[in-house]
């Protein structure tokens, strides 16, 4: 825990306002005097503005409490359906990523090598026209395509993408191929919807969870239905091979040998329709594809699943009872990060389809509409020009069923080493951490080698903007704004709390001015931030002032879905066409992964409660708070290896070594070791989180589902000695 | 002057070099943990707030309980004949409380507004009684010994409206000490939850006291026979036999009352089943209360000064460790956390014990501390400084 | 017997068995109270993991103040720097504070913490979130729980909706409310699934040791009352008897010269 920020200093967070707020005295600043006018603010500049938390992508409603010029706390807002009243613990330090003293509040051209941190301070305008003139040349010299972009999701992504688009590079890098395409893909497949939403009502009766470790990996209203589910009595299976705080309030936690989650899944199909368990009226109506699925299944009795998983034949049989029993009061979760194996898109795919075969559509799951409300306006564009290039993540060609959205990134840097269909030259990254975030960190600084230029994006100069040409700082969520967030039946509104610090601008701004000065200043239709809200909110008669102070306005009602899904045959395709027709099997079926070899053991990654990714170890108030990151080890094998806790170890892969602290656990199976994932920074721009922990990024091992195009990181095998 | 200052610090005993370097280290490391605080500087911890440093005050304001034992028995129970030893026991103890608030304000967090316990009192603290009563018997003590700084100043006028008070003051202060010495204990009654049984009691204040006035006359008695050796004068043996005579009894007392209570709350069987514990608990009786009274209940013991001095420091080591096991050794760890001192604690620590005894040695040394005691005269003369040296006054 | 205490006005009812260990409420205290970053009002007690792979168990329960009825620190203190408030609210006065830490001491449940970091520290502890509840808001732990494991509202409601959970859950909860008896009953209440005791939670008696520590206290003036007059009565009988003792001495030698005056003549 820190000790470098002491009570007294404590009080002066945000002292970099102070310059702001002593000329402010003169002329209220815009933030303050419009939330004056909305009345959120009193005269001293004392009150509440709600906004959003953008700590993670949940994007939890909150009410920022405002002091001279300064946000002091955070609270849940208890109008937003993510929130309820309530924060997670990294909503509730969200002002320590504000307030951050590593804070980047210039823009920085790089000056010394790259990778050596040496940047200089330059205005705006000199480091948006150098970026512009660099990415022109780029465009000139070796065509639009030689421009990678890659972005992980944001309020502000639909205008990273417009200016993607219009410059006319198809590579296009998102997190989603690190982590939930399998489901998503998965979803689409079945249900023709990215997501369904689920629905834990007080009938609700029985889950199984997938290795989603709702109590750790957090998503504050979802975390706290599930507790409450579980408050009432709810059975929860949990399946996962750790002891995660989840498993601690599972009705029964699973064990389950990493990767055979699929076997188990096929097993409980193979039981419910075995034993007729299954919802005939709602397979019969709603469903296509049900004898296909039936003549998969039928060879995955519980018996043969039992040695896979390692969870014996009754259990899984008795869960299958159980669940159909339960049903329609019953919900497999689908998970969310659940790109462990190559053969997770399968797992997904069985789940989906269990869920569909007990007919708990609109009981516990329903259709949950995208990001976008047709209600709201959009901002003129003029039409994008022809892509021609192929993308160096090989979608669709290789990857036939990934959305183009979605891509797969981890794929991206094999083309770029080889230059293999062609060269790329540049990378423009936003909001987004990749050195980090995708497997094999050495060979993601390989291919930034490759870059002629790199420009991001961000708040703080993480790993990617250490390595990059420019580094572009973006106002933090408490200082600017997004375009309007539809959530249900409402669209809510990001708006700033307090005043930029520094230069820094909102990612709209910085977005609008680089299409500019690329020539793409028709894309980019609005005049600044409000008048784009505006914009969006001119289709409901009101602008930004009038909803300022609740901070959403009201959607009209969408119409119902009853039972209609936008797949090909209209109804939940148990037996995928689409799926065939490319050339997999339009069922789920057994794909046994890799195992370690004797000796070696699964390294497994999973979030803690107190960090997000790669963005959030530099916050003091999470660091105070968080445990130390280190790689847990099971008790058992310990002893018999002579290793002890706290002992330093290396961890070896075959991409890379780290070097960590062990915490001897009885919590995790005696064939895997677990290393707490974000730590191991490499930019000393960092100065709370560079020296701690160990990075598992650079420890794993590239593998991709070939049909979701998921990153596999469980996969990656490790060897264990002391040193 | 000047050589005869040289001279002095020549023939000043050689031990004083040492304690003066140890009192200046101390006071430096002191001066350290002021600006830093106790964090960086002592293993005090939300678990053991209390350190050696509290574990030292209590046992020397148990020691110096002599003053007080003294002033009563000579004062007000008119033992005429015991008279000689107060001015030594005064010195003591005043310096031993002097050294107790030293340690105090190393101690108190906010030393700064030290003052508060006189501004915002809550009376139904502990720990203000205490305060309340050491800060005004220190008083009293300064003026018990005014007679020894002034005597040879021109306010000696001021020496008999001293005396004529002299009586109603002690009787004062003898209630104070009482007070503070057993208000000491109940200090620990508050914290009965974190002590272990053995010594967790209601009846901590009595335990307190009665061992107090036990030590304090074993610190006078042991003061005499050392300060015998060091700087030749002392008391009498008569009066040391005298005083004396007093140990075996206080120390019966307290024996039986410590195991009378063990009996009644049924917690006996404690002696016995506690470890550490219960050897900690016998070390302090059979040490410090059983072979004191045997050794006292002889006359022989009584009238020699180096058996006097062991049985003395028998009692007095007892009694250091009983304040040591109350505020340190009995109390519970949380959650296996224990404490042993930071070295800075302990190098504060001694550096104000090497500036008690500097202090003392140089005040026996100059000013008519044993003027009243027999001088008894020893083959090596030893240099009476007061004749041939200037007065501290002129 | 113990010492007549109000009820609180507010409690807590915190349940161990949805508390997942997400610290939410540490942060939220701390950035509400500007705790200091060594330092905290608000922690996690633990079970630790028990049990042999693969069965096993693990529970955990935030802890603060107790805010107790006859509380120990306020007895304590010797600068009357906490106080219980009409509201049973155990608060602290860093303006008052001399820093002696014997409030950290005197509570049985190991509360109050100290910035030991400072050159001129505070002692760190839980108010209730006073200012919060002035405003009309719940004390910010409370607020932010995402799993409900911290409710928070009228004393009264907290200790029934207590009962009401483990009567009505008899298998899940063990049957006892900690801090409805503890050290003379608190304003913190707990319930769990586990003893409280494997939770870490100090097993305090049910009459606060302020309660005792008061009696002493109190009765100190008198008896410092009666030793002054106990003494002052000694040394005047002492010197009466001596006084006397002399003068028969005296006139002893005066009637022994006489007689030998009348012997002479
Ligand atoms: N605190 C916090 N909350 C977050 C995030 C965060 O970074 N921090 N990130 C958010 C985001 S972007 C996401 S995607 C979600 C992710 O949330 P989750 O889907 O819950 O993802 P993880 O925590 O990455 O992994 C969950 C568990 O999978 C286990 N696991 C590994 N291999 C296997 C396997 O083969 N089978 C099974 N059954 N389990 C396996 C791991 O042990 C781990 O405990 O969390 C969101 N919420
Ligand atoms: N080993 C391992 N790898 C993983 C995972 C894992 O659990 N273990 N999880 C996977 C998952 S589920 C995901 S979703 C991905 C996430 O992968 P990434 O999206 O690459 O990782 P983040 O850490 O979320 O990156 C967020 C970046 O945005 C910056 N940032 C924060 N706020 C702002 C802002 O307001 N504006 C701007 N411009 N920047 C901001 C942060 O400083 C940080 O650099 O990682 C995947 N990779
Ligand atoms: S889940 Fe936590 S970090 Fe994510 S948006 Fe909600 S409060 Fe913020
Ligand atoms: S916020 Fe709630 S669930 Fe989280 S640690 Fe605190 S009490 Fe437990
Ligand atoms: S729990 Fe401790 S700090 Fe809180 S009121 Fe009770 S005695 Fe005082
Ligand atoms: S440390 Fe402060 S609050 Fe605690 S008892 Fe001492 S003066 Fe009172
Ligand atoms: S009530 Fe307030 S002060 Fe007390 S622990 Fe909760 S947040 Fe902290
Ligand atoms: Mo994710």
């Amino acid at each position: 825990m820190s000790n470098e920020f002491s009570r007294r200093n404590f009080l002066q967070l945000g002292a970099v306002t102070a310059g702001a707020l002593a000329v402010g005295q003169m002329l209220p600043p815009a933030v303050a005097r419009a939330a004056e006018a909305a009345g959120m603010l009193n005269s001293s500049g004392d009150g509440y503005v709600p906004s959003m938390c953008e700590m993670c992508v949940w994007r939890c409603g909150l009410l920022a409490r405002v002091k001279d010029g300064r946000v002091v706390k955070l609270e849940g807002n208890p109008e937003h359906p993510h929130s309820r009243g309530h924060l997670c613990v990294r909503g509730q330090s969200g002002l320590f990523n504000t307030y951050d003293p590593d804070r980047v509040l210039n823009p920085l051209i790089r000056v010394g090598k790259r990778g050596e941190g040496r940047f200089r301070k330059a205005s705006w305008d000199e480091a948006l026209d150098y970026t512009a003139s660099r990415m022109l040349q780029i465009k000139e010299t070796y065509g639009p395509e030689a421009m990678v972009f890659s972005s992980t999701h944001n309020l502000s992504q639909v205008q990273f993408e417009n200016l993607l688009y219009a410059f006319g590079s198809p590579n296009y890098g998102t997190q989603r191929s690190l982590c939930f395409n399998a489901m998503i893909v998965a979803n689409m497949m079945t249900y023709g919807m990215e997501e369904p939403e689920r629905i834990y009502d007080e009938d609700l009766q029985y889950i199984i969870l997938t290795g989603r470790n709702l109590m750790e990996a957090i998503s504050t209203s979802e975390t706290g239905e599930l507790s409450a589910a579980i408050g009432r009595g709810v059975k929860v299976i949990y399946l996962d091979p750790r002891f995660t705080k989840t498993a601690a309030k599972a009705t029964e936690w699973l064990p389950i040998k990493p990767g055979t989650d699929l076997a188990f899944h096929l097993a409980l199909l193979h039981v419910i329709i075995g034993e007729g368990l299954y919802n005939h009226r709602f397979v019969d109506s709603y469903t296509v594809g049900f004898d296909e699925l039936a003549a998969e299944v039928e060879q995955y009795t519980p018996e043969w699943a039992a040695p896979l998983t390692e969870i014996d034949a009754d259990t899984i049989r008795r869960i299958a009872r159980e669940f159909a029993a339960a049903a329609p009061h019953a919900l497999a979760h689908n998970g969310w990060r659940t790109s462990n194996f190559i053969n997770s898109f399968q797992t997904q795919r069985a789940i989906t389809i269990l869920n569909a075969l007990v007919g708990n559509w609109n009981v516990t799951m329903r259709a949950a509409g995208g990001e976008g409300s047709s209600a709201l306006g959009s901002i003129p564009q003029p039409p994008y020009p022809r892509i021609s290039a192929q993308r160096l993540d090989h979608v669709p060609a290789r990857f036939p069923v990934v959305p183009l959205k979605l891509g797969v990134f981890q794929e991206l840097r094999d083309s770029i080493l080889t230059g293999d269909p062609y060269q790329a030259h540049g990378w423009f990254i936003s909001r987004q951490n990749p050195v980090m975030s995708l497997p094999d960190r050495a060979k993601t600084l390989q291919a930034f080698e490759m870059m002629d230029f790199i420009v991001t994006v961000d708040i703080i100069a993480n790993d990617t903007a250490w390595f990059s040409d420019v580094i572009l700082p973006e106002a933090s969520y408490l200082e600017r704004y997004d375009p309007l967030l539809p959530v249900g039946d409402r669209a809510y509104l990001r708006q700033p709390v307090i005043e930029p610090q520094g230069e820094a601008k909102s990612a709209l701004w910085i977005y609008k001015q680089l299409g500019e000065r690329l020539g793409l200043g028709d894309y980019f239709q609005y005049e600044d931030e409000e008048d784009y809200i505006n914009q969006q909110l001119a289709p409901l008669g009101v602008t930004v002032d009038d909803i300022r102070s609740k901070g959403y306005v009201d959607l009209p009602p969408g119409e119902e879905i009853g039972f209609e899904w936008n797949t090909p045959s209209g109804k939940i395709e148990l037996f995928s066409d689409t799926l065939a027709r490319v050339g997999f099997s339009g069922v789920p079926v057994w794909d046994a992964p890799p195992e370690p070899p004797e000796g070696q053991f699964y390294l497994l990654t999973g979030k803690v409660g107190q960090a997000t990714q790669f963005g959030t170890q530099n916050n003091q108030m999470l660091h105070k708070y968080a445990d130390e990151p280190r790689l847990w080890f099971n008790d058992t094998v310990a002893e018999d290896r002579g290793l002890a806790d706290g002992d330093w170890v290396e961890v070896i892969s075959e991409v890379g070594k780290a070097h960590i602290r062990l915490r001897v656990t009885p919590a995790i199976r005696p064939d895997c070791v677990y290393l707490t994932p974000g730590y191991g920074h490499l930019s000393k721009g960092l100065t709370t989180a560079f020296g701690l922990g160990a990075s598992d990024s650079a420890l794993h091992v590239t593998y991709t589902d070939p049909i979701s195009g998921s990153q596999a990181l469980s996969q990656t095998f490790v060897t264990v000695r002391k040193v | 002057m000047l050589q005869k200052l040289l001279h002095e610090l020549r023939t000043m005993p050689k031990f004083l070099y040492v304690t003066a370097a140890l009192t200046l280290l101390g006071l430096s490391v002191g001066l350290y943990r002021m600006i830093v605080g106790l964090g960086p500087t002592t293993n005090l911890s939300k678990a053991f707030p209390w350190g050696v440093w509290i574990s030292f005050d209590l046992a020397t304001v148990a020691l110096s309980g002599g003053a007080f034992t003294l002033a009563a028995l000579v004062y007000v129970l008119q033992f005429e004949d015991l008279h000689s030893a107060t001015r030594p026991t005064v010195l003591a103890g005043l310096l031993g409380y002097s050294s107790v608030m030293v340690i105090l304000l190393f101690d108190l967090g906010r030393w700064d507004r030290f003052y508060n316990v006189f501004l915002h009192p809550n009376v139904s603290s502990a720990l203000l009684e205490v305060s309340w009563c050491i800060t005004a018997y220190s008083l009293i003590l300064i003026y018990e010994l005014s007679p020894v700084l002034l005597e040879k100043t021109r306010f000696k006028w001021l020496l008999p409206t001293i005396k004529k008070y002299t009586v109603p003051i002690v009787i004062i202060g003898v209630t104070l000490s009482t007070m503070h010495q057993s208000s000491l204990g109940t200090m620990f009654i508050i914290m009965s939850p974190r002590l272990h049984p053995l010594w967790s009691s209601m009846l901590l204040p009595v335990f307190f006291l009665v061992s107090s006035l036990a030590s304090g006359i074993s610190l006078v008695i042991a003061g005499a026979s050392v300060s015998y050796w060091l700087f030749g004068h002392s008391l009498k043996i008569k009066t040391m036999a005298k005083l004396s005579w007093f140990i075996p009894w206080l120390l019966a007392f307290y024996v039986v009352i410590k195991f009378g209570e063990l009996v009644i709350t049924g917690e006996w069987d404690l002696l016995f089943s506690s470890g550490g514990y219960s050897l900690l608990f016998w070390g302090e009786i059979i040490f410090g209360a059983l072979i004191p009274i045997g050794m006292f209940a002889f006359r022989q013991v009584r009238f020699s000064r180096v058996a006097s001095l062991i049985g003395a420091l028998f009692v007095m080591g007892g009694v250091i460790l009983n304040r040591f096991d109350v505020t340190w050794f009995s109390i519970a760890p949380v959650q296996g956390e224990t404490y042993t001192p930071h070295w800075m604690e302990i190098a504060i620590l001694v550096g104000v014990a090497a500036g008690l005894v500097t202090v003392y040695s140089l005040v026996a040394r100059y000013l008519p501390v044993y003027e009243e005691t027999d001088t008894f005269k020893r083959n090596t003369p030893l240099p009476r400084p007061l004749e041939e040296a200037p007065a501290a006054g002129d | 017997m113990a010492h007549q205490v109000n009820n609180p006005r507010y409690g807590f009812l915190i349940d161990a068995s949805y508390c997942i260990d997400c610290r939410s409420c540490m942060v939220a205290c701390s950035v509400e109270n500007e705790v200091p970053m060594d330092s905290t009002r608000i922690w996690i007690k633990e079970t630790g993991i028990t049990g042999k792979y693969p069965d096993l168990k693990r529970f955990t329960a935030p802890f603060h103040c107790m805010h107790c009825k006859d509380p120990s620190c306020v007895s304590a203190c010797t600068v009357s720097a906490l106080t219980r408030s009409e509201d049973g609210i155990v608060n602290y006065d860093q303006d008052l504070c001399i820093g002696c830490r014997y409030c950290i001491y005197a509570c049985p449940f190991g509360v109050p913490n100290y910035e030991w970091d400072e050159p001129l520290p505070l002692v760190v502890k839980c108010d209730m979130c006073y200012a919060r509840l002035a405003e009309g808001q719940q004390p910010a732990c409370a607020a932010t729980c995402p799993t409900g494991a911290i409710q928070f509202g009228k004393y009264e409601d907290m200790l029934a909706e207590a009962h009401r959970k483990i009567s009505e859950q008899p298998d899940k909860y063990v049957q006892h409310v900690y801090g409805e008896e503890e050290n003379g009953g608190t304003a913190t209440l707990y319930i769990s699934p586990v003893p409280f005791e494997e939770l870490g939670f100090p097993i305090a008696g049910e009459t606060s040791p302020a309660y005792s520590n008061r009696l002493v206290t109190e009765g100190t003036p008198m008896v410092a009352g009666m030793m002054l007059v106990g003494l002052s009565g000694a040394y005047l009988t002492i010197k009466h008897i001596k006084e006397e003792a002399a003068r028969e001495r005296e006139e002893a030698e005066k009637e022994k010269l006489a007689q030998a005056a009348v012997e002479e003549n």
